[in-house]
């Protein structure tokens, strides 16, 4: 069983073993059925490198964020604002600051801010919360919170270490996943590589009219 | 004639009889499961029938229609397909037809005590792991292992050197589904609870379905495609890539099922690209298959066996198309905890996996029976009531998880949701009702064909037989 790296596209097999996996293969039908040696078409080819390319792009955390406390910081500037005063109702109160307040937004925190709506009742509830962390009293700065309901919590990422020892808790655009991601699919792509490059060419096609 | 057979020598046992028995015990549970569905859909979709009896109650009958089609209908037809493929592709009989007809015997024990117990309100309370340690160590050791013993004898024990791809699914599944099922007790024994629990719980849902339901659903279509058109596997090589990106891919993925809990990004980021990366195998089945049908395309319409395989390969396109992208973070958020993921569910139990064990079924059952089918318009009943019935539930669902899920980011009153989903309640009892009168035709042609159907000359095929009637 040697391996032969002269035409690794070609073949792992030397010219011997392949004629004798060839044998083999023609020697033997399994219950009246046999596997032809054909290769996959092309078009599939490009299509499972497109979906390799796709799973990573798909899955960057920034298709999928979860709002931050920094996204509803203009939200809690606006809401004790004379013109919001001045409104009735908690709708129209709520209606005035998510347009004022996406108006002030960039485009990133614009597409958090359309996928995740607030209420009157959790920005009156969140409010506080946002004001102590920007007084200072976290360890943490705001875009490191997440925004749940009704609650500010620490998010829950693990970035780069800071120099006063704690771990940055805001989203990266890569993550070790990815990393492990990028080897993991390396390592596959290399063994069904090995596997069926030492299979015989797929030019040459099992006559299987002697097989039993 | 079972009680019989137990306690004969494996030599005075007919070929066949453990097909035969797993045959029509994986019908019956279909029959049975489907049934309970249909009751269950009932209550969904009229709240007031069936109401007072805490036993009839949705949150006990739920886990016993899904077990009873996971480990009755689903399991037991592949244990069907593993007694009468294994051998055949390895030129030889089966280890042991007792060892197979004891399985099946104790099959049925455990799993009619295991759903009884659930019914009464024993249960880990753990979504599709719900059966107490006690019933499980009873899969384990009484049901997946003996199976396993016999399946891989019988390919150790086989006269061809090379082993059909069929064969390295069945024995590598069994494997892979011993060793979920001893890893998914762990939160019952050791008391792990939260987070841990959450995630030992889907990720013993997830491999049950990746490592078991959807792969030797799979292996089954590498038997009866071939077999029936009589072409060869398209590639044994793209069966390779198959096969290698199960086991690296749908291994590995199980947190995706918890984007929403509090588990590290970096192991969502990681279970999201496998999670799309599951198209890979899908993309290698699927080509390898229809690739095999060159020539024999007008058998998808003639051959009922064929009609049933090819309409479940079909269902693996968009099962993987709706299973890769919906747990990224950009889909998930949107359908997490909807009708969608319980629609997705059914494709891939109800759609692909079961029309796929349902050919096989046919196929195996007239072949060991040696009988044709006692009736193809009944078959083909069955098929456009199965076919009709789950497009009806699977449409009728993600409709109905679309909207659930407008209503929990908008944050739409609970009632309001549950008035707009109504309609689609009622179509979801529509067409899981006429999946399970399918079901009932289905059992009556194979009860028929033990009976009076046609027999099949020696070194003939029953599809190869004209009706006689």
């Amino acid at each position: 069983m040697g391996f032969k790296f002269d035409q690794p596209l070609y073949s792992l097999s030397d010219e011997q073993e392949q004629k004798e996996i060839l044998a083999l293969w023609e020697s033997e039908k399994h219950g009246g059925l046999w596997e032809g040696n054909n290769r996959l078409p092309f078009p599939l080819t490009f299509l499972i490198a497109l979906v390799i390319l796709t799973a990573f792009m798909i899955t960057m955390p920034i298709w999928g964020q979860r709002p931050t406390a920094q996204d509803f910081a203009n939200h809690v500037k606006l809401m004790d604002s004379p013109e919001v005063q001045r409104l009735a109702t908690p709708e129209e109160k709520m209606k005035y600051v998510a347009n004022a307040a996406y108006q002030m937004a960039d485009n990133r925190t614009k597409g958090n801010l359309e996928r995740h709506p607030i209420t009157w009742d959790d920005l009156l509830n969140i409010a506080p919360q946002i004001k102590e962390i920007q007084a200072g009293k976290g360890k943490y700065p705001l875009d490191n919170y997440t925004v749940l309901g009704d609650r500010i919590v620490l998010a829950n990422f693990e970035g780069n270490m800071r120099p006063d020892g704690l771990r940055e808790r805001k989203q990266p655009w890569w993550d070790i996943g990815f990393t492990i991601d990028v080897f993991y699919v390396s390592y596959f792509i290399l063994t069904v590589f090995l596997i069926v490059k030492r299979l015989p060419h797929f030019s040459r096609k099992p006559d299987m009219s002697k097989a039993s | 004639m079972l009680l019989k057979y137990l306690f004969a020598k494996n030599d005075e046992i007919p070929p066949g009889s453990a097909t035969i028995f797993f045959g029509f015990s994986s019908i019956f549970w279909f029959v049975v499961g489907t049934g309970l569905g249909s009751f269950n859909a009932a209550k969904l979709a009229f709240p007031d029938w069936v109401t007072g009896t805490e036993m009839f109650a949705f949150g006990h009958m739920r886990q016993v229609h899904v077990l009873a089609v996971i480990l009755g209908w689903i399991s037991m037809a592949f244990g069907m397909t593993m007694m009468y493929m294994t051998p055949a592709l390895g030129n030889t009989k089966l280890w042991s037809e007792k060892l197979g007809l004891w399985t099946v015997f104790l099959w049925n024990i455990g799993l009619s005590l295991g759903l009884l117990l659930l019914w009464l309100g024993f249960t880990s309370g753990r979504e599709y792991n719900d059966l107490i340690w006690p019933i499980d160590l009873v899969v384990i050791c009484g049901v997946l292992l003996p199976l396993g013993i016999n399946v891989w004898m019988t390919i150790a024990h086989r006269k061809t050197q090379g082993i059909y791809i069929t064969n390295w699914f069945f024995g590598a599944c069994i494997f892979m589904v011993i060793v979920v099922f001893v890893v998914g007790q762990s939160p019952e024994l050791f008391g792990l609870t939260g987070l841990t629990e959450a995630y030992l719980t889907f990720w013993f849902a997830h491999n049950v379905l990746g490592l078991w339901i959807t792969p030797v659903a799979a292996a089954i279509a590498y038997y009866t495609i071939p077999k029936l058109t009589g072409n060869p596997l398209y590639s044994h090589r793209i069966a390779h890539l198959h096969f290698w990106a199960i086991i690296a891919f749908y291994s590995t993925p199980a947190s995706h099922h918890l984007m929403s809990a509090p588990l590290p990004e970096w192991l969502k980021s990681f279970a999201s690209v496998e999670g799309v990366l599951i198209l890979i195998p899908a993309i290698a089945f699927v080509a390898n298959i229809l690739l095999t049908m060159k020539g024999k395309w007008s058998m998808f319409v003639e051959n009922v066996e064929t009609k049933f395989s090819i309409t479940g390969v079909l269902l693996a396109i968009p099962l993987n198309m709706q299973g890769g992208f919906q747990q990224t973070r950009a889909i998930n958020w949107y359908v997490h905890g909807t009708g969608w993921i319980v629609a997705h569910a059914h494709l891939a139990l109800l759609g692909m996996s079961s029309f796929l064990e349902a050919a096989a079924v046919y196929f195996g059952l007239q072949q060991m029976l040696r009988r044709k089918l006692y009736s193809l318009t009944l078959a083909n009943l069955h098929y456009w009531f199965f076919l009709v019935g789950f497009c009806i539930y699977w449409i009728s669902m993600t409709i109905a998880g679309l909207i659930q899920g407008a209503g929990k980011i908008y944050e739409v009153p609970y009632i309001d949701v549950v008035v707009a989903e109504h309609p689609y309640m009622i179509a979801r009892w529509v067409g899981g009702t006429m999946v399970f009168t399918g079901n009932v035709v289905w059992l009556y042609n194979m009860w028929m064909t033990a009976r009076e159907g046609t027999l099949v000359p020696a070194g003939k095929y029953a599809h190869e037989l004209a009706y006689e009637r």
